[in-house]
């Protein structure tokens, strides 16, 4: 914010083009807006960004896998969910139009996973489903309802039937779903 | 960890247990069996049955291990190149230090050896490959850019104040893989796809933020039509009327309009605009204008011109406009449906829908809110439905659902009737006798009937669509997919009766000395600007007036739905009029970019405000490949066959255009190439490869032997695969019943050790 913007340096950018999957006017997009959310101009690089103030961007604002999303691409060792910049360049680039479906369906993967242990087990499930059916009453299934969904979930994604679908196993079922990459997707 | 127990003995016992334990899913909850074919999973209580021990074996598991994903993905890329073909060994289950916040259960076993063992490993297999291969391979490991940036500075071994570029290879490749894009991104058609050219990108944004992804795949296809008339405007532009226009030396011999200016046609003339007569009749805009002579360029002494043969140019640019566009349509075509085919038959889709439904770029609380009621309220019915058998007819209803069928296919069958009918009469009702109305009294009635067709074509798919409300489908994309043949249908009907009226006209036209393509540019011409005037007016009347009396009158304050089908049709339709009146009219492509411009303008303000977020849910990937695969196979192959069919069969009119003193537009460019084998030695073997290979029935019959020959290879190739699968699914079966009876005997010889610990202290005590 203010009238001086803070430039980064040509060859971080370039660097950064390189290395993640945005175009160059998008990471400074992205630089302007962590600027702001900042509050500061002159080189966010070291420094990071609180989880609550990533979670006033508007693009983060309603979603209900936002916590999951900040946790996922921090690499704060507090795990509070910090971000710094080249970790907002990280979740961008995992959002953006050219990112593979491969690294899309890895993240995506590990936002579901809720207790971090590597598979989605039944309760990473329910805790996934209650979040896209949203937190009201209204919309949230029933009890038998739910069961009924977890097991077919698991029927037909689990194929070694170990009762949780790993890596692999869920990003076999995002192939088969032909707007997964388009729906996956966060544009500032 | 506690020792597993040797000895015979207690492999007997293992055994006896194993087998206890093979019939068992994992849900070990003291004991429940389950019948397999139930296939019901508990409650998650699975992980507090298991020991502390076991779990932490489970934990430690390779596939459970991000680090052992990010080498996957390495191995993977790996024998993807050509480069290094090594077979990657399963890694040793160690916790990833690449991420700090990979808050792993097991974190605290990483050990440090393995780690530098592990990035050693990756650093060599990076250095292998050559630097452009690297880059892009790290940039699609799923590792965080600081961790990224320290791997890439180790393997190029670069001090991290080098500046980049002066990398030499690095610069290569990244000038290579520019080079490509551009071009790629000019010539393919990826306006969508690529950065550098993105018209409307903040409005798309705002629009998928509200109102998804559905809605929005219509706004990229308007889009797209955009490019592809820019496009054939440019080429038309570029070889057609600049030379035309240039050259006004050339005498044109005026188009036959009988009468002269007489002061009735003065008073009309504000009307040009509209009806494509007065100022327009002789300009560049239609076919009749176009000299049929070389337009040379002679200097005073040279003995050699550089001519341009106009009417050669026609043909060519026309043809090359039409084979451009097809190329960007196939690869399109190719594009989508590449993205939507399914390799695997779904079982079922739940597990789908769960995972992919989310739409991440809507963000306004009230579509998120009602994203999430929408998804619930799928969920919910794809739930009952597989839990209720489905509805088994009697021979009553099932009559009952027939007739109503039949009945309203028969109505909407009547109705595409009498709109034939009625586009085939009503040009004779307003002339009364005469026979071409170019020299008209009233250039109003030459208004009447793009306007009936216009409106038919906006009315009549709504009719339908009420009609069909009453019909039960099994399905909520059948419905869409009835509907959309029921459209097609009306539009191809109307555009047949037209081709088919102007066909009768020709002979009329040559015995009055007309000119009966610029005739049937005008139609055409009329009939784009008629439908942008009749879509204003829905737009204003039907969604905003009407949208304002439902929000403002209605107890609920509901919005209106769009339908994105119906008015992704209409864009289909007129651009088929328009790539068949590029014959005719080769500046119509501008009145179309001219009306798409409009109609986005129109529409956008037209959603933000009448239009609410959908409720049902719309699949965009493959909806958008129906849709190019319609404006392909009836849109595009109809007009470039009725195209073929003016150019080949239909005599071009004698007293105007380009083509006036041949038998048929193509055998000018005939001739031309016989003449090219005669003359000039440089294209010769142009005129030779026409000769003996485009003319030769041998060589095409070769042809099209060949390609049939590699598409059953392809299809015995997809066949050898599809077998493969079934094979592979079946051996995971066995590993996945394998894992299951190690994990129940690990389970099982931990509580046997628990136990006898317990028992060793009790005794001890």
């Amino acid at each position: 914010m203010g009238g001086t913007a803070s430039k980064l340096p040509k060859e971080l950018l370039s660097e950064y083009q390189e290395l993640t999957f945005l175009t160059k006017q998008e990471i400074l997009l992205a630089h302007k807006r962590f600027s702001e959310l900042q509050g500061r101009e002159n080189g966010p690089y070291g420094s990071r960004v609180s989880m609550e103030k990533i979670l006033t961007l508007p693009e983060l604002k309603s979603n209900p896998f936002r916590k999951r999303i900040c946790y996922v691409f921090s690499t704060c060792d507090l795990g509070d969910g910090s971000l710094s910049f080249e970790d907002f360049l990280d979740l961008l680039s995992a959002f953006s139009d050219s990112a593979t479906l491969e690294i899309k369906s890895h993240y995506a993967f590990r936002i579901f996973d809720f207790d971090d242990d590597g598979t989605l087990d039944a309760r990473d499930l329910e805790k996934l489903v209650n979040c896209l059916t949203g937190e009201t009453d209204d919309t949230r299934l029933t009890a038998e309802e739910m069961r009924q969904l977890l097991n077919n979930i698991l029927e037909e994604s689990d194929i070694d039937k170990d009762g949780t679908v790993n890596l692999s196993e869920f990003q076999h079922v995002i192939s088969r779903s032909p707007d997964f990459v388009s729906s996956f997707k966060i544009v500032l | 960890m506690e020792t597993i127990p040797g000895g015979y003995e207690d492999l007997i016992e293992l055994e006896a247990v194993g087998r206890s334990h093979r019939a068992v899913r994992f849900d070990m909850t003291h004991g429940d069996r389950e019948d397999l074919e139930a296939q019901h999973y508990h409650e998650p209580k699975q992980r507090n049955s298991w020991s502390s021990s076991t779990q932490r074996v489970l934990s430690s598991m390779p596939s459970r291990s991000i680090r052992w994903n990010q080498t996957a993905v390495l191995s993977q890329n790996q024998s993807r190149s050509t480069k290094t073909r090594r077979r990657r060994r399963a890694p040793k289950p160690v916790s990833t230090t690449f991420s700090a916040a990979n808050r792993d259960v097991f974190r605290e076993r990483k050990t440090c050896a393995d780690d530098v063992t592990q990035d050693e490993e990756l650093l060599n297999k990076l250095q292998d490959l050559p630097a452009g291969e690297s880059v892009r391979l790290l940039r699609e490991m799923p590792l965080s850019v600081s961790k990224k940036r320290e791997i890439r500075a180790l393997c190029f071994s670069w001090e991290l104040a080098q500046p980049l570029s002066e990398n030499e290879a690095l610069f290569c490749h990244r000038f290579q893989a520019c080079f490509l894009k551009v071009l790629c991104g000019c010539w393919l058609g990826g306006l969508s796809q690529k950065k550098s050219i993105q018209l409307w990108q903040k409005v798309f944004k705002n629009i998928s933020a509200r109102f998804g992804t559905g809605i929005l795949s219509y706004f990229i296809f308007l889009r797209r039509l955009l490019l592809y008339n820019i496009l054939f405007l440019l080429i038309n532009g570029l070889f057609l009327l600049l030379p035309q226009i240039s050259n006004p030396q050339i005498s044109n011999p005026q188009i036959p309009d009988p009468s002269p200016r007489s002061p009735s046609e003065d008073e009309h003339t504000y009307l040009w605009m509209l009806t494509g007569t007065g100022y327009l009749t002789d300009s560049v805009m239609f076919y009749g204008h176009y000299t049929n002579s070389t337009s040379g360029n002679c200097q005073a002494k040279a003995t050699e011109c550089s001519h341009y043969n106009i009417p050669l140019a026609y043909i060519f640019t026309i043809g090359t406009g039409m084979f451009v566009t097809c190329v960007m349509l196939v690869y399109r075509m190719s594009k989508s449906f590449e993205k939507s085919f399914c390799t695997f038959k779904a079982t079922g889709n739940l597990a789908l829908k769960v995972f992919c439904s989310w739409d991440f770029k809507v963000c306004r609380k009230r579509s998120v809110k009602l994203q999430a009621v929408n998804i619930c309220t799928q969920l919910k019915e794809m739930l009952s439905e597989l839990s209720c058998r489905k509805k088994k007819r009697n021979l009553c209803s099932t009559l009952g659902w027939l007739s109503v069928h039949l009945l309203v296919w028969s109505i909407c069958l009547l109705c595409i009737g009498a709109c034939m009918m009625a586009v085939y009469y009503i040009h004779p009702y307003l002339e009364q006798g005469g026979s071409m109305p170019i020299q008209e009294n009233y250039p109003v009635h030459l208004l009447a009937m793009p306007l009936v067709v216009s409106c038919i074509s906006h009315l009549l798919p709504g009719f339908f669509d009420k009609l069909s409300k009453g019909e039960d489908y099994n399905s909520p994309s059948v419905h869409i997919y009835v509907s959309i043949v029921r459209n097609l249908l009306l539009k191809g009907c109307i555009f047949c009766m037209l081709c088919y009226y102007w066909h009768t006209k020709i002979d009329d036209a040559e015995k009055g000395q007309k000119c009966w393509e610029t005739f049937v540019g005008q139609e055409l011409y009329r009939l784009v600007l008629m439908d942008l005037i009749v879509a204003v007016l829905h737009i204003i009347l039907a969604e905003f007036l009407w949208g304002m009396c439902i929000r403002n009158f209605t107890f609920r304050r509901r919005k209106l739905e769009f339908d994105i089908a119906r008015d992704v049709l209409e864009l289909i339709y007129g651009q088929t009029l328009v790539w068949f009146g590029v014959l005719f009219s080769p500046l119509l492509p501008a009145v179309q970019i001219g009306k798409l411009f409009l109609l986005f303008y129109f529409k956008k303000t037209s959603l933000m405000t009448n239009f609410q977020a959908p409720r049902k849910h719309w699949r965009a990937t493959q909806m958008s490949t129906v849709f190019v695969s319609l404006l392909f196979l009836p849109s595009f192959i109809g007009a470039l066959m009725c195209v073929i069919y003016t150019m080949w069969r239909i005599k071009p009119s004698s007293h105007c255009g380009p083509f006036r003193s041949l038998h048929n537009m193509l055998l000018l460019g005939k001739q031309w190439i016989v003449d090219l084998g005669g003359s000039d030695s440089s294209l010769k073997w142009l005129s030779f490869a026409y000769l003996h290979l485009v003319d030769n029935p041998l060589f095409l019959f070769i042809l099209a032997g060949l390609f049939l020959t590699i598409i059953y290879i392809h299809m015995q190739v997809l066949d050898g695969q599809k077998l493969i699968i079934g094979r592979l699914q079946v051996q995971i079966d066995h590993e996945g019943e394998d894992k299951k009876f190690l994990i129940a005997k690990l389970q099982a010889l931990n509580e046997a050790s628990a136990l006898s610990r317990e028992v060793s202290i009790w005794a001890f005590l």
